[in-house]
C-alpha cells in the first residue's frame, strides 16, 4: 500500500543514525510479533496436541529411518519432479482429487448408509426420482419443454413431502396450525368434525387434485390432458397414505448389497453414462455406464465368491474406483500430456501400504498412538480409555453436516440470487432487499448458542419433535450458516461479469434463462467454496447442539427423526473426564480427528477454486 | 445488475408459461430471502416467549440485580449480575489479548507487509477463527492452564513493611476538622494460582480467537486509505513509523473502532470456550484484589444457557425459561453492538 518515495528516505538518511531509525525498526519488530504470536500461539497448542494424541516420541528410530524411507522420499522426490512440469502438475492434481475426494465421500456416504441401513434410502430415491424422471423423459419428446424444469422441481419436491414427511412433517405442520387457530378465542374452541388423520389425508390429497383441475380448466385443456388429474389424486393419496410403508416390506426383501447396488452402483453408472455421452457419443457413453455396472457386479460376485459382505467393496468401487477409472482412461483415451503425474496419489498410498508391511517384518516400534482404529470404529466406552471410540459421533457429525447442506444450500443460494439478481434498487422491492441486507449482517452475528435456543423453541416445543434427533439438529445448524453462505454466494455471483448477462439478454434470453444457463455455471465454482467453507464451520459447532439437547451418548443415529450424535458434543462432554488418559490422549486424538474432517471439507473447496482457475485461463 | 434491460421488448411475444414461470421463480427466490428475516423473527419470537413466560415467575427487577444465580438448587436464585461480572471479565480479558495485537497485526499487514508476506500472513490469521471453537475450549483446559500456572502463584511485595508509616495529617482536637491520618501498610501484590476452571486461560483462548477479526477489518479500513495521504506526509520528511500512527491509524479509526467493537460482541456471544475452560461456578468480582477475577473460576451468560441445557429432566419451569431470558439479554446486546459498529463505521467514515 505504502509507498515509500525513495528521495524523502534518502535525505532523512542523509544526517547520522537517529533514534528515529531505531524506532522505527522497534515498532516494526513489535508489529511482526503481534501478527505472528497468535499463530505461534496455536501451532504451540497443536503441537502439544500432536505429541499426545500421536505420542511421535515413544517410536525408535528405525520406524523413523522407515517412515522416511518410503513416505516422505518418494513423495517429495515425485512432487519436486511433478513441479517443474505444468501438465503433469495438473494431471496429479487430478488424480489426487479423483482419489482422496472419492475416497472421503465413499467413506462418508458408507458410513451414513450403514447407519441408516440402505433400504429406506433406495426406496425414497427411488420414489421421489420416478416422476422428475418420467416428466424428463416426456419433455425429450414434445417440443414445448419449458415446463419440464419446474415440474421436475415440484414433482421431487411433492414426493419428498408425501413419502418420507407425511407422518412426521405434514402432522407437525397441520399440529402447529391447530395449536396457532387454538389460540383464537371462538374459532379454537370448536370441535373438528372429523378426526385429524382424514383431515390432513383430505387436504393433502385434495388441494394438489383441486390445483390440476383449476390449472386445466383455466388452461382449457383438452379433455386428453384431464388423466393427469386422476394421476395426481392418486400420488397423492398413496403418499399420503403410507405408499412407503406398503412397499418397504417389498423393499426389505432385496439383500444388502442388491440395494446398495441401487442405491450407489446405477446412480453412478447413470453419472459416469451422461457425463460420457456429454463428451463422446451415445454409444460410448452406454459403454462406460455398462462398464461401471458390470465392474459393480464383478465386485458383488467376487465378495460373494469369497463370502465377504460385499455391500461396503461396492460402494467404495463406485465412489473411488470409478472417479479414479474416469480420470485415468480419460488421460489415456484422450492421449493427454503429463500422464505420468497421474502417479502422484498412488506414490503415497503405495509408501503407506508398503511401510507398514515393512514395519510389521522388521517389527519396528511405531509412536504411541491414540489415533487408533480402535477410535474411529468402536463406539465410546467412558471406563477404558484403550476401548474408547467414537464412531457414532462421527457417523452423526457426517450425517448432520449433510442433511444441513441439503437444507441451507439451495434456500442461501436463492437468497443471493434474488438479492444480486432480481431486487431492484429502488420502490418497496427495493426497501426491502436492503432491510433483508441489512437483516442478514446482523444475523452474521448473533452468538451461536441463540441460534440453539432458536432450535429448541422452533423444533422441541412448537413442532413437538423428539429432542435432539438429525432433522432438528441440521434445521438449527442450517439456519446458522445461512448468513455465511448468502453473503459468499453473493459474492460468487458478483464476480460474474456484465457483459455475459448484457450478451444473454442480447440473445433474447429471459431473467431466469440467463441465470440457468449463464449467470449460475459461472457462479457454481464459488458458490460452492464459499458454501463448503460454512460447512466446515458448521461441523465444529457445539453450543446449539448442546441447547437442541443431541445426546452424547447412543448409537449411530438410524435416520433423519432419530436422536442424532456429533463429535465436538463428544469432546465437550468428555473434557471433564477425570481420568487423565482421556484429557491427554483420547481427547486429543477426537480433536485431531475433528479437524481433520473440517480440512477435508475445506481441500475439497480449495480443489475446486483451483479448478475454477484453471477452467478460467 | 438489477436494472437490467432487455426483457422488454421480446417479452410481449415469450409464451405466457414463461412469464408466469418467471413470475412464480421471482417470488421463490423473494421467499428464500424473506426466510432470512423469518429467521430473525423467529428468533425474536422464540426469545421473547421464554423471557416473558419467566418473568412473569421472576420480577425483573430481581433478575437484573440480583447478586446470586442458583438456578439449579434449591431455593433457585435468579441475580443475573453474577453472570454479567463473568461475561465481563471474559471480555476484559480477551479484549487485552486481542485489541493490541490484531491492531498491530493489522497495521503490519496494511503498511509494512510485501505482498508475498501477506499473502501467507493474512489466511494464516484467518485460521485462528476458523479453529472450532470447542477444540480452543479443550486447549485452555487441558493446555493453557497448566502452561500458565506452572509460575504461580506470584507474590510481589510492592510496598516493604519498613516503607510502612503513618502520618496523621489533620491531628484529633482541631475543631471542624476530621481527624485523618495517611496510613501507608506493607501491600503484597498476589496473583494466586489458577483453578482448573478459571477465566484467564478462558479469556485468553477467546482472545487468540477473536484476533482475525480486529485484524481483518481494521486492515480493510486502513487499506482504504489513500496513497496521496501517504505520500504526503512522506514528502513532509516523515518516517514510516510516523505515517503509520499519525496518519494511516487517524484516517481509519471509525473502522478500527468498528472491529473492536465486532470483535468484543462476538467474546460476548462465545460459548463452548467460556463454559470448557471458565466453569460454571458464578461469582460476582472481587474488588480489590482485581487479579483473582481471572484465577478463579466464573460463569459467563452463555455458559449459564449450557448449563440449564445440559442439567436433566426439567419441564417447563422457570429455571428452563430463565435460558431464554440469559438469551434475550444476550441477543440484545450483540445486536446492538453490531448496529453501534455500523453506525460508528457509517458516522465516522472519512469520505474520500
Amino acid at each position: 500500500m505504502a509507498t515509500t518515495p525513495e528521495t524523502a528516505e534518502r535525505i532523512r538518511r542523509d544526517g547520522r543514525f537517529g533514534l528515529k531509525d531505531l524506532k522505527g525498526k522497534a515498532f516494526e519488530g513489535v508489529l511482526i510479533a503481534a501478527t505472528l504470536v497468535g499463530i505461534v500461539a496455536l501451532f504451540v497448542l497443536f503441537g502439544y496436541m500432536f505429541v499426545d494424541a500421536v505420542g511421535p516420541l515413544a517410536a525408535s528410530a528405525e520406524w523413523y529411518l522407515l517412515f522416511f524411507a518410503t513416505l516422505v522420499a518418494p513423495t517429495s522426490a515425485f512432487a519436486l519432479y511433478v513441479r517443474r512440469r505444468p501438465a503433469a502438475r495438473h494431471m496429479n492434481a487430478r488424480a489426487f482429487a479423483a482419489v482422496f475426494g472419492g475416497l472421503a465421500i465413499s467413506l462418508a456416504a458408507w458410513v451414513v448408509f450403514d447407519a441408516t441401513g440402505p433400504h429406506g434410502l433406495l426406496l425414497y430415491a427411488v420414489l421421489a426420482s420416478i416422476s422428475p424422471l418420467l416428466i424428463a423423459g416426456y419433455g425429450k419428446r414434445v417440443e414445448r419443454s419449458m415446463f419440464v424444469g419446474p415440474a421436475m422441481v415440484v414433482t421431487t419436491l411433492a414426493a419428498i413431502l408425501l413419502t418420507l414427511g407425511t407422518e412426521v412433517l405434514v402432522f407437525a405442520l397441520f399440529d402447529v396450525i391447530a395449536r396457532l387457530v387454538g389460540w383464537l378465542p371462538v374459532v379454537g374452541s370448536l370441535q373438528l368434525p372429523v378426526a385429524p388423520a382424514l383431515l390432513v389425508t383430505a387436504i393433502s390429497t385434495g388441494g394438489p387434485t383441486i390445483a390440476v383441475l383449476w390449472y386445466l380448466r383455466r388452461r382449457r385443456a383438452s379433455t386428453r390432458t384431464y388423466l393427469l388429474v386422476p394421476v395426481v389424486a392418486g400420488i397423492s393419496g398413496l403418499g399420503t397414505a403410507g405408499l412407503d410403508f406398503w412397499l418397504q416390506p417389498t423393499v426389505d426383501l432385496l439383500p444388502d448389497w442388491l440395494a446398495y447396488l441401487g442405491l450407489v452402483g446405477l446412480p453412478v453408472a447413470a453419472f459416469v453414462a451422461v457425463a460420457v455421452a456429454r463428451r463422446a457419443n451415445v454409444r460410448r457413453s452406454l459403454l462406460a455406464g455398462g462398464a461401471v455396472v458390470a465392474g459393480n457386479l464383478a465386485v458383488g460376485g467376487l465378495a460373494l465368491a469369497v463370502s465377504v459382505d460385499p455391500s461396503f467393496w461396492i460402494v467404495l468401487f463406485s465412489g473411488t474406483v470409478v472417479p479414479v477409472g474416469y480420470v485415468v482412461g480419460d488421460a489415456i483415451i484422450a492421449k493427454r500430456e503429463g500422464t505420468v503425474g497421474l502417479l502422484g496419489p498412488f506414490v503415497l498410498l503405495g509408501g503407506v501400504l508398503f511401510g507398514a508391511f515393512l514395519e510389521d517384518v522388521i517389527g519396528a516400534t511405531g509412536p504411541d498412538s491414540w489415533l487408533t482404529p480402535t477410535l474411529l470404529l468402536n463406539s465410546w466406552n467412558g471406563l477404558d480409555p484403550a476401548r474408547a471410540g467414537a464412531y457414532p459421533s462421527i457417523v452423526g457429525s457426517i450425517m448432520i453436516v449433510s442433511v444441513m447442506a441439503l437444507l441451507s444450500f439451495p434456500v442461501g443460494v436463492g437468497a443471493a440470487i434474488y438479492l444480486e439478481e432480481y431486487a431492484p434498487d429502488t420502490g418497496m422491492a427495493g426497501r426491502f432487499a436492503n432491510f433483508v441486507e441489512i437483516n442478514i449482517a446482523n444475523l452474521a452475528g448473533v452468538p451461536s448458542v441463540v441460534y440453539g435456543l432458536l432450535g429448541l423453541a422452533l423444533f422441541n416445543n412448537a413442532l413437538d419433535f423428539p429432542p435432539g434427533i438429525v432433522l432438528s439438529a441440521s434445521a438449527t445448524l442450517g439456519l446458522l450458516i445461512l448468513p455465511i453462505v448468502i453473503v459468499s454466494a453473493q459474492e460468487a455471483i458478483r464476480a460474474v461479469p456484465d457483459s455475459l448477462r448484457q450478451g444473454s439478454y442480447g440473445m433474447g434470453a429471459s431473467r431466469w434463462q440467463t441465470l440457468r444457463n449463464v449467470v449460475l455455471p459461472e457462479a457454481i465454482p464459488g458458490i460452492l467454496t464459499g458454501t463448503i467453507l460454512a460447512l466446515g464451520r458448521a461441523i465444529g459447532e457445539t453450543a446449539p447442539l448442546i441447547v437442541i439437547s443431541v445426546p452424547v451418548f447412543g448409537g449411530s443415529p438410524g435416520g433423519l427423526f432419530s436422536s442424532g450424535a456429533a463429535l465436538p458434543l463428544r469432546i465437550y462432554t468428555s473434557s471433564a473426564n477425570a481420568i487423565p488418559a482421556y484429557r491427554k490422549g483420547v481427547l486429543a486424538a477426537l480433536a485431531i480427528v475433528l479437524l481433520a474432517l473440517m480440512l477435508t471439507m475445506n481441500a475439497v473447496a480449495i480443489l475446486l477454486r483451483n479448478r475454477y482457475r484453471t477452467a478460467d485461463t | 445488475m438489477s436494472q437490467q434491460r432487455g426483457t422488454e421488448g421480446p417479452d410481449l411475444e415469450r409464451p405466457e408459461f414463461v412469464v408466469r414461470k418467471e413470475r412464480y421463480y421471482r417470488r421463490l427466490l423473494a421467499g428464500c430471502a424473506a426466510l432470512t428475516v423469518a429467521v430473525t423473527l423467529g428468533i425474536i419470537v422464540a426469545l421473547s416467549g421464554g423471557a416473558l413466560t419467566f418473568f412473569g415467575d421472576v420480577s425483573i427487577v430481581e433478575f437484573l440485580t440480583g447478586s446470586n444465580w442458583s438456578p439449579l438448587v434449591p431455593p433457585a436464585e435468579y441475580g443475573v449480575l453474577p453472570l454479567v461480572s463473568g461475561t465481563l471479565i471474559i471480555v476484559v480479558g480477551s479484549a487485552v489479548v486481542a485489541l493490541p495485537v490484531g491492531l498491530g497485526a493489522a497495521i503490519y499487514l496494511s503498511e509494512y507487509a510485501n505482498p508475498r508476506v501477506r499473502a501467507v500472513l493474512k489466511p494464516g490469521l484467518e485460521i485462528l477463527a476458523g479453529i472450532p471453537t470447542v477444540i480452543y475450549g479443550y486447549f485452555a483446559l487441558v493446555y493453557l492452564t497448566p502452561i500458565l500456572d506452572a509460575p504461580l502463584p506470584i507474590e510481589q511485595v510492592i510496598i516493604p513493611s519498613w516503607l510502612a508509616f503513618s502520618l496523621p495529617l489533620v491531628p484529633g482536637g482541631i475543631p471542624l476538622l476530621p481527624e485523618f491520618t495517611l496510613v501507608v501498610s506493607e501491600f503484597v501484590f498476589v496473583f494466586p494460582s489458577l483453578r482448573a476452571f478459571n477465566a484467564l486461560s478462558a479469556s485468553i483462548a477467546v482472545g487468540i480467537m477473536i484476533i482475525p477479526m480486529v485484524s481483518s477489518i481494521s486492515e480493510d479500513a486502513m487499506s482504504s486509505v489513500p496513497d496521496d495521504l501517504r505520500e504526503a506526509a512522506y514528502g513532509l520528511g516523515s518516517t514510516k513509523f510516523d505515517v503509520s500512527t499519525k496518519v494511516v491509524v487517524p484516517a481509519a479509526t471509525s473502522g478500527i473502532i468498528s472491529s473492536y467493537v465486532l470483535a468484543l460482541s462476538r467474546a460476548i456471544g462465545e460459548t463452548m470456550i467460556v463454559t470448557m475452560a471458565g466453569g460454571q461456578s458464578p461469582k460476582m468480582p472481587f474488588f480489590p484484589n482485581v487479579a483473582q477475577n481471572f484465577t478463579e473460576s466464573i460463569e459467563a451468560m452463555t455458559a449459564a444457557i449450557v448449563e440449564i441445557a445440559t442439567a436433566e429432566s426439567l419441564g417447563q419451569t422457570a429455571t428452563y425459561d430463565a435460558m431464554f431470558a440469559i438469551g434475550l439479554t444476550l441477543f440484545a446486546l450483540t445486536l446492538a453492538m453490531n448496529i453501534l459498529a455500523e453506525l460508528v463505521r457509517r458516522r465516522f467514515r472519512e469520505a474520500y
